[in-house]
């Protein structure tokens, strides 16, 4: 009964947001098939289409590990996009910083300074929270306006590029490129480092005492006081796991595909990766389904505004119809049966 | 024509009944006591009327004539008013500026203070409910809130007062003149309804008793023709056990947990004010008083949950008040209270792991870095049987379990471990007669087994039946521990309860 309520639920759900989107296509004076086709050849139609999805899913999803951390713990972690600037900032430095040694030695110390970075960050407003009481929704989006531009100075400045004129890095030594996966394609190794650190984080939260501890904290922090448990503690452990794997996030960005720190590095990934963390309930499976769905909405719309001229930005407006409707539904659900029950007495 | 009669009401919650076939009749100017356990069906039926549940079958009959109040709002306005079990007051709001709330008060838009305050004043002397109208309702004792309740209803034109669990928060003095209340309110020809389990108070105040069991009316009979035992008999279904205290053991010299001068204070307010109490191995000493008169605080400091500002605590010769919680629960204090959903369990983990939380630093709970959760189970799983919980196993979510199961979980978790010192405050709260006596049984089990046992409580009854000592908490400090010998009668209990100067009254 519950099951088939779900299934029917989910049907209904991606019906609307299908109607919505081919209303979005007829509005702007597309033809919806047209639109249809180019969307689903970007995503999935070839296998460089489908790469492409997995390297958009990689700090998707590994950002949205780092959220899940802290949503688990009662930690409201919203700054992930600072996060992964910082991580992405500290990869760069240290591996300007020791440019001769070898990728066994450079991409663990450099991946692992990009997670430290990112989790130092959150660590911040972690502490604030633990200690004050004052509000991380706030302190971790302020913390993510600072690192964005603190991150536009580094470029400008100490880690700028002495030979271009415009506000980049130099190119990171060959040792930090994580490997392809794939000829003719940016599928890099930083996409199975994901999905193990999804399994990790599963076991983490699941199996042992610290993600139990963690757990327990975000449920009910006063039972856990009273067991002994340090809500102190554990808020901040949260928030610095949360913030590492937002760092590894943008570290894998760094040796994974642009290779040297830019501006832009991340366009908005850490808010994104909230999205992802909603609409995998916070589960690291949950997530990955997510990240690579909400990744093939992003790079299927992108191929449908080249093909049919279509502006991707629909990709947007499904994405925010849809968690909508998702957070909805377990209300949603009750209110029909309950509702046909009284009308029909 | 009686005032209010419901026929034949149904009412079931996802198949489950909750109300079956009950009926009710009340005439004005009577004291009707609904009489059950917790979860018996009283605050449903009420709400029923009151229209904050619809029923599924079943009619009410008001003044004669049908009627169904979809709503709170429409059952006052046909003269229905009831106070619930939490007071629904603002307290930055004045006496009569929360009587008068949701209504227009004269003058309306700009209130006529002094007229309204009048107006409150001689309503509130009409029924012997002398308040100061213009006082904040945040300065006033527990039994002062609770008569802005009533005037609320009176002030509503109210002729029929439903009242939920009214004595639960009061001390015996207060009850006396609540009753005295409920006389008057009778001699001018107001119905009563008084929801409670209490026995005792069912026999010294109402008219008429209907009993409800299991959702179904066990009796309606006159109080005049029935005695306490056949109220139990017909409430439970059985007749109570009485709990005793086995011989007191004999008081070794050594102390297990000496507090010293403890004081707390929070945002500038003294909450504990140089606390001494000793508690010997194998005793249970009672803390008598009103609720919020550092009880909790007390408690807090034992555990360590809380700073003491200033004073000692002593373990078994061992200072321990500058501890964090996980040191001292390593060292044998366990904690049992009233607020399973809050301090005791965890609601939205199964059982394992809300059991598992008292071990979280438990090495032989691990198997390698990861939890052993076939060990959890199976620890949990004897828990359960142990403490005959009833649940679905020990993989059902803790929240789905009744209170009395909840606190039985807790119990099985804090007695695991045979703790040296167990701190229960008002450890049976809002459990029915069947839980309260088991907790009872095992606090005295524990007493038994020599662990000194700090019974934080507000049910004198309560007190009486298990403690070796009984000391009175008031303002802050406790009063030397009495012999709880037969000697003590609540009379003297009430009065220490009252402290120095007693609770401060406004009129």
């Amino acid at each position: 009964m519950r099951f088939v309520r779900d299934v029917v639920s989910y049907c209904l759900i991606a019906l609307i947001v299908v109607l919505v989107a081919a209303l979005c296509v007829r509005a702007v004076g597309s033809d919806v098939s047209k639109a249809a086709l180019g969307f689903f050849r970007g995503a999935f139609g070839s296998a460089y289409g489908i790469s492409e999805v997995l390297v958009r899913a990689t700090p998707l999803m590994l950002s949205a590990l780092g959220v899940s951390i802290g949503f688990q713990t009662g930690f409201f972690n919203i700054g992930a996009e600072g996060q992964i600037y910082v991580g992405a900032a500290a990869t760069t430095a240290v591996a300007l910083a020791f440019p001769s040694l070898s990728p066994a030695a450079m991409i663990p110390l450099a991946l692992g300074a990009g997670f430290v970075a990112g989790g130092v960050w959150a660590l911040i407003p972690g502490f604030l929270k633990a200690r004050f009481g004052l509000s991380e929704i706030i302190n971790t989006i302020m913390f993510s306006y600072i690192a964005v531009n603190v991150v536009g100075i580094l470029v400008r400045t100490v880690l700028k590029d002495p030979s271009y004129p415009l506000p980049m890095s130099s190119e990171t030594p060959q040792s930090l490129s994580l490997p392809l996966l794939m000829e003719t394609s940016r599928l890099h190794a930083g996409f199975p480092i994901a999905l193990l650190s999804a399994f990790f984080v599963h076991a983490l939260m699941r199996w042992t005492v610290p993600g139990f501890r963690m757990r327990s904290v975000g449920l009910n922090p006063r039972a856990s006081r009273c067991v002994g448990i340090s809500v102190y503690g554990n808020l901040l452990l949260a928030a610095f796991l949360g913030g590492g794997f937002a760092g590894l996030a943008g570290a894998c960005e760094i040796a994974g595909v642009h290779h040297k720190l830019l501006e832009g590095i991340s366009p908005g990934f850490g808010y994104t990766a909230i999205i992802v963390a909603l609409l995998g309930r916070s589960r690291p499976a949950g997530i990955v389904v997510a990240s690579l769905g909400i990744a093939a909405l992003q790079i299927g719309s992108m191929s449908m505004q080249r093909s049919a001229g279509v502006p991707s930005s629909i990709a947007w407006i499904v994405m925010g119809l849809l968690v909508l409707l998702i957070l909805a539904r377990p209300r949603l659900v009750e209110l029909i049966p309950a509702g046909t029950k009284e009308a029909f007495r | 024509m009686p005032l209010l009669s419901m026929r034949n009401i149904n009412k079931s919650f996802s198949d489950v009944p909750a109300n079956a076939d009950v009926s009710l009749d009340v005439e004005a100017g009577e004291i009707r006591a609904l009489l059950g356990e917790n979860g018996a069906g009283k605050t449903t039926l009420m709400n029923i009327l009151y229209g904050i549940y619809s029923c599924d079958s079943g009619s009410i009959l008001w003044k004669g004539e049908r009627a169904r109040f979809d709503s709170p709002k429409k059952a006052i306005a046909a003269g229905i008013g009831m106070v619930h079990q939490h007071f629904m007051l603002v307290p930055t709001l004045s006496v009569s500026a929360n009587v008068v709330l949701g209504l227009k008060p004269p003058g309306y838009p700009f209130t006529d203070r002094r007229k309204l305050d009048a107006a409150v004043l001689e309503l509130s002397r009409r029924y012997g409910l002398e308040i100061d109208p213009a006082a904040l309702v945040s300065d006033l004792s527990v039994g002062q809130r609770q008569r802005v309740e009533i005037l609320k209803l009176l002030y509503r034109n109210a002729s029929l007062l439903i009242l939920d669990e009214p004595t639960a928060v009061l001390t015996p003095s207060e009850i006396d003149s609540f009753f005295e209340v409920l006389t008057r309110l009778k001699r001018e020809g107001h119905a009563v309804i008084l929801i409670t389990h209490r026995i005792s108070e069912v026999l010294s105040i109402s008219d008429r008793i209907t009993v409800l069991r299991g959702g179904a009316v066990a009796a309606s009979v006159n109080t005049a023709d029935i005695d306490a035992e056949s109220l139990s008999r017909l409430m439970i279904g059985r007749t109570l056990k009485t709990l005793r205290r086995s011989v007191p053991p004999a008081r070794s010299a050594s102390v297990t947990l000496e507090v010293r001068g403890l004081h707390s204070s929070e945002h500038g307010v003294e909450r504990l004010r140089g606390v001494d109490l000793s508690i010997f191995p194998g005793e249970i000493v009672g803390v008598a008083g009103v609720d919020g008169n550092g009880q909790k605080e007390l408690a807090e400091c034992l555990l360590g949950l809380r700073r003491a500002s200033t004073g000692t605590i002593t373990l078994n010769g061992e200072r321990i008040e500058s501890l964090r919680t996980a040191e001292r629960r390593r060292r044998g204090i366990a904690y049992v209270s009233d607020d399973r959903h809050g301090d005791g369990l965890v609601l939205d983990m199964d059982l394992t792991e809300n059991y598992f939380l008292a071990f979280h630093d438990d090495s032989r709970f691990l198997k390698g870095p990861f939890i052993s959760r076939a060990r959890c189970i199976r620890e949990t799983d004897a828990a359960i049987k142990r403490f005959s919980i009833k649940t679905g196993g020990p993989r059902a979510i803790a929240r789905l379990l009744s209170g009395g199961n909840q606190q039985k979980l807790v119990l099985a978790r804090e007695f695991a471990d045979e703790p040296v010192v167990l701190v229960a405050f008002q450890p049976t709260r809002g459990l029915d007669v069947g839980a309260t006596e088991f907790v009872g049984e095992r606090l005295l089990e524990r007493r038994d087994s020599g662990c000194a046992v700090l019974l934080i409580s507000t049910d004198l009854d309560e007190l009486f039946s298990l403690s070796d000592r009984i000391t009175v908490m008031s303002r802050g400090r406790l009063t030397s521990p009495i012999e709880n010998d037969g000697s003590v009668d609540a009379t003297r209990l009430g009065l220490l309860m009252a402290g120095d100067g007693g609770v401060p009254c406004a009129s």
